[in-house]
C-alpha cells in the first residue's frame, strides 16, 4: 500500500478511513476489550456502585459452580452451529444449482427462497411459534391426521431440531444467493469441455462447479458458522433457551438480564463464547483458504 | 489544484462524519421537563388502561406528556429495558415486581437485579408523598426498604383455579376444598375426555408451574415451618423436608392432568383456550380474567383456591403483589414523574386501573367493580402473601438454585428423569453450597 499511495494520496486515504476506523474502534474494539476486563470484576451496572476486581472468581463460578449450565450450553451451541452450518450450506448449494437451470416459475421460486431474509427475527419467531402451537396450530393439526402429537418448541426432543430448521429457513435465501453468484461466474467453456468429455451432471458439479465456487463456500461456511455460534435472538423468541436450546449467547443473555445481577459473570460467558468462535473461525478460515488455493 | 480540491472534499467528509459520530454518542435528546417516560411489560388490560390514564393525565395537566413504552413480556426484553433505564436514565417511572422479601445474607450474588437497585438508591423514596398513607402499608411493604417506601404497589393478584361452571354442571361437579377432591374431579373429567387443567409453558418456561407449586408449598410446607423463606435461610428447615418432597410428588400428579403437550403451548394462549372450553379449569393468576372475558363474554367462570392439602381450612388463596411503579433517582424529570404517580394514586384514576385489570386494590378505601371482584367473590383481596411461602433464590450460585433454573428440575421430574426425593436432594445440595 505504501508503495502505491504517497504524499497527499496517502493523507486522503487515511482521512477516508477515519470514520470507518472510529466506528470500528468505538463499537468493536472498545466493547470487546471492555468485556474481557468486566469478566474479571463484579460489575453490576448500577450507577455509583463500586466495581471491584475479583480475579478469576467469575470463571470459577462459570466452570465449577455453574458447570451444569455452562457445559450444557457449550454442547447446545456446538450441536446448533454444526447442524446449521452443514445443512444450510448443503441445501443452499442444491438450490443454487437448481436456480441455474431454466424452467417455468424459476423467478418466483427464487423470490420465495430469499423472502425470509427480508423478515425480522421476531416476526419469524412468532410466525413459527404459531405454526407449531401444539394447541390447535397447523402443524399440530397436520400431525393429528396421522394420530401423532408433539409439544414442538416445548419438547426436549423436537425443540432443538425445530430451532435449527427455523434458523436455516431464515438464512437460506442469502446463502443461496451467494452460491448462485459464484456459480454465475464459472466460465461456460468449462461446462462445454466437461460435456464434450461426457461428464455426467453430478460429475460436472463435483469437478467443475464446486471447485470453482470455493470462494463462495468459504464466505458461506464462515458466515453460517460464526453467525450460528453467536445466535440468541431467534432462540429467545422461540424457546427462551429451554429444552436443550440454551446456546452460549442465550445463556449469557439470561445470566445478564434474568435472575443474576452479575454482569461480570455474563461477560465471562461471553469470553467463553468468544474463544470458541475465534478458534472455530480461524480453523475454518485456514482450512477453506488452503482449499481455495489448491483448487484455484 | 484538482488534488487540493479533492483533499479538501475528502477532509470535509471525514471531519463531518467523524464529528457527527462523536457528537452523537453523548448526545441526549433535548427534552422538556414535563415529559414522563414510563416503561412496563405487556399485560394487555393493564396496558390499555394505562394508555387511557396517561391521556387523562395529559388532559388534566396541560403541557405535560407521557411517553409510554412496553416490551412483549416480563422476561428478557423487559429486563434489558430496565437495565437501560437504570444505567442510561431512559425512564422516569419504571414498572417492577416488588423486591421483598430480601434474602438473609445480602450479597451482590444473592440479590436479584431489582433488589440490588432497591438497596443501592436507584429508586427515589416515595415516603412523604401525600398519597402514600392512603395505601395499605402491608402491601406497600413489598416495595419498602429500611422504613422507606420506594414503590407504588398497584395491588395484588390471586393465584388459583378458575373453573368453567358449565362443564362442572354438566358432570355434576362442585368446587373441591381438598387435594383428594381436586384429583377426583380431574379423574372424572379425564374419564369423559375433558382436559381437567390448562396451563401454557411455551416461552415463559416451567416458571408457570408456579400455579401448582406455590399453593402446594403454602398448604403443605407453610403450616409446618411458619415462614418458608425465613426457615430455609435460617436452616430451620431443608429442601429435603418430607413436606417439600410431598409438594413435588403432588405437583407431578397434578401435571398429569394438564392439557397434552402443555410445555409447548404459549402462555399467551391460556385465557383464550380456557374461554373456548378447551379445559375445565385454568391454573392462572387473576390478571388473566379480563382477557378470558374478552375472548368469550359468555363464559360462566368461577374460582376456588388450589387445594394443596386434605385439610380444607389451610387451603388458602395466594396473593402475589404485582406491577409496582418506582421513580428512578437518575430520572431527568423527577418532578413530572412524581406528579404522574400522585395522579395514578388518586381515587378515581386508581379505581379505573383496578376495574380494568382485576387486581385486588392496595388503596385502603374505594369501591370497585371488576370481573375479578365478581369472579373471586369472598376471596377478592384475601389470602396468604407469596412472600411467606417462596424463598428468595440467589441470583447466582449453584445452577439449580438460581431463580430461572429452579423450575427446570421439576419439569425433568415430570419427565421421569428425577424422582421427587432426588430433586429435593439436588436443591439442598445447591443450597448447602451457598453457605460455603
Amino acid at each position: 500500500m505504501a508503495s502505491l499511495y504517497r504524499g497527499r494520496d496517502r493523507v486522503q486515504l487515511h482521512l477516508g478511513m477515519l470514520p470507518g476506523l472510529l466506528v470500528y474502534v468505538l463499537f468493536g474494539i472498545i466493547p470487546s476489550v471492555a468485556t474481557a476486563v468486566i469478566s474479571l470484576t463484579n460489575y453490576s451496572g448500577i450507577p455509583g456502585l463500586p466495581v471491584n476486581f475479583v480475579g478469576f472468581q467469575n470463571y470459577v463460578q462459570a466452570f465449577v459452580l455453574d458447570s451444569t449450565g455452562l457445559l450444557g450450553s457449550i454442547r447446545d451451541t456446538l450441536v446448533f452451529a454444526v447442524s446449521v452450518t452443514v445443512i444450510q450450506n448443503a441445501l443452499a448449494l442444491a438450490l443454487a444449482w437448481l436456480f441455474t437451470k431454466r424452467y417455468p416459475g424459476r423467478a418466483i421460486f427464487r423470490s420465495l427462497v430469499f423472502m425470509p431474509a427480508a423478515l425480522g427475527v421476531t416476526v419469524i419467531g412468532l410466525t413459527w411459534a404459531l405454526i407449531f402451537n401444539p394447541s390447535g396450530g397447523p402443524a399440530a393439526n397436520l400431525l393429528a391426521v396421522w394420530g401423532g402429537n408433539s409439544a414442538f418448541f416445548g419438547s426436549d426432543t423436537w425443540a432443538m431440531p425445530l430451532v435449527i430448521f427455523v434458523q436455516i429457513w431464515a438464512n437460506l435465501g442469502f446463502t443461496t444467493i451467494v452460491y448462485l453468484a459464484g456459480m454465475n461466474t464459472v466460465p461456460g467453456e468449462l461446462y462445454e469441455a466437461a460435456k464434450m468429455d461426457g461428464a455426467s451432471g453430478w460429475r460436472t458439479f463435483r469437478s467443475v462447479t464446486f471447485p470453482m465456487i470455493a470462494a463462495s463456500t468459504t464466505v458461506n461456511v464462515l458466515l453460517a458458522a460464526v453467525g450460528s455460534l453467536n445466535t440468541y435472538d431467534l432462540i429467545y423468541v422461540l424457546t427462551d433457551g429451554l429444552y436443550h436450546t440454551n446456546t452460549l449467547g442465550m445463556y449469557m443473555f439470561n445470566t445478564a438480564f434474568e435472575g443474576s445481577s452479575n454482569l461480570g459473570l455474563a461477560a465471562t460467558i461471553n469470553m467463553v463464547e468468544f474463544v470458541i468462535t475465534f478458534v472455530v473461525a480461524l480453523t475454518l478460515q485456514k482450512f477453506l483458504r488452503r482449499r481455495e488455493e489448491v483448487l484455484g | 489544484m484538482k488534488h487540493t480540491a479533492r483533499l479538501a472534499g475528502i477532509s470535509a467528509i471525514a471531519i463531518t462524519l467523524t464529528g457527527g459520530l462523536v457528537a452523537t454518542i453523548p448526545a441526549q435528546a433535548a427534552s422538556s421537563n414535563n415529559v414522563v417516560n414510563l416503561i412496563t411489560w405487556v399485560n394487555p388490560p393493564a396496558v390499555a388502561v394505562l394508555k387511557q390514564i396517561n391521556a387523562e393525565f395529559e388532559k388534566a395537566n396541560p403541557g405535560y406528556s407521557v411517553n409510554y413504552q412496553t416490551t412483549a413480556d416480563v422476561t428478557g426484553g423487559y429486563a434489558t429495558a430496565q437495565q437501560t433505564a437504570v444505567q442510561g436514565g431512559t425512564a422516569d417511572v419504571m414498572g417492577i415486581f416488588p423486591f421483598q422479601p430480601l434474602p438473609y445474607n445480602m450479597t451482590q450474588n444473592s440479590l436479584s437485579p431489582t433488589q440490588l437497585w432497591a438497596v443501592h438508591n436507584v429508586f427515589a423514596p416515595l415516603s412523604g408523598q401525600p398519597w402514600v398513607k392512603q395505601f395499605n402499608p402491608s402491601i406497600m411493604a413489598n416495595a419498602a426498604y429500611k422504613g422507606k417506601d420506594y414503590g407504588l404497589v398497584s395491588g395484588v393478584y390471586q393465584d388459583g383455579v378458575f373453573y368453567n361452571k358449565t362443564i362442572f354442571a354438566k358432570y355434576h361437579l362442585t368446587p373441591p376444598s381438598t387435594y383428594n377432591g381436586l384429583i377426583h374431579i380431574a379423574e372424572v373429567l379425564s374419564a369423559h375426555h375433558v382436559v381437567p387443567f390448562f396451563d401454557g409453558l411455551q416461552n415463559v418456561g416451567p416458571l408457570y408451574l408456579q400455579f401448582i407449586t406455590y399453593p402446594l408449598l403454602q398448604d403443605l410446607w407453610l403450616p409446618k415451618v411458619g415462614d418458608v423463606n425465613s426457615a430455609l435461610w435460617s436452616g430451620k428447615t431443608k429442601w429435603t423436608d418430607p413436606a417439600f418432597i410431598k409438594v413435588m410428588q403432588r405437583e407431578k400428579t397434578v401435571m398429569r392432568y394438564l392439557e397434552p403437550n402443555f410445555t409447548g403451548v404459549p402462555w399467551q394462549a391460556m385465557p383464550g383456550s380456557f374461554a373456548d372450553g378447551k379445559a375445565a379449569m385454568l391454573l392462572d393468576g387473576s390478571w388473566d380474567l379480563a382477557s378470558v372475558v374478552q375472548a368469550n363474554p359468555h363464559v360462566q367462570m368461577g374460582y376456588f383456591p388450589f387445594p394443596g392439602s386434605n385439610k380444607a381450612s389451610v387451603n388458602q388463596s395466594l396473593l402475589q403483589p404485582d406491577l409496582t411503579f418506582v421513580v428512578l433517582n437518575n430520572s431527568p424529570h423527577k418532578a413530572a414523574a412524581m406528579k404522574w404517580m400522585a395522579f395514578f394514586a388518586s381515587p378515581k384514576i386508581y379505581a379505573q386501573y383496578v376495574d380494568a385489570t382485576g387486581i385486588s386494590p392496595s388503596r385502603i378505601s374505594g369501591s370497585y367493580n371488576s370481573v375479578a371482584s365478581r369472579t373471586l367473590g369472598k376471596w377478592f383481596g384475601n389470602g396468604v402473601s407469596l412472600a411467606k411461602i417462596f424463598p428468595q433464590l440467589p441470583g447466582s450460585g449453584s445452577y439449580y438454585i438460581q431463580p430461572k433454573n429452579w423450575w427446570e428440575l421439576q419439569l425433568e421430574m415430570y419427565q421421569g428423569k428425577y424422582t421427587p426425593q432426588k430433586v429435593a436432594q439436588m436443591y439442598q445440595s445447591g443450597w448447602d453450597q451457598l453457605g460455603k
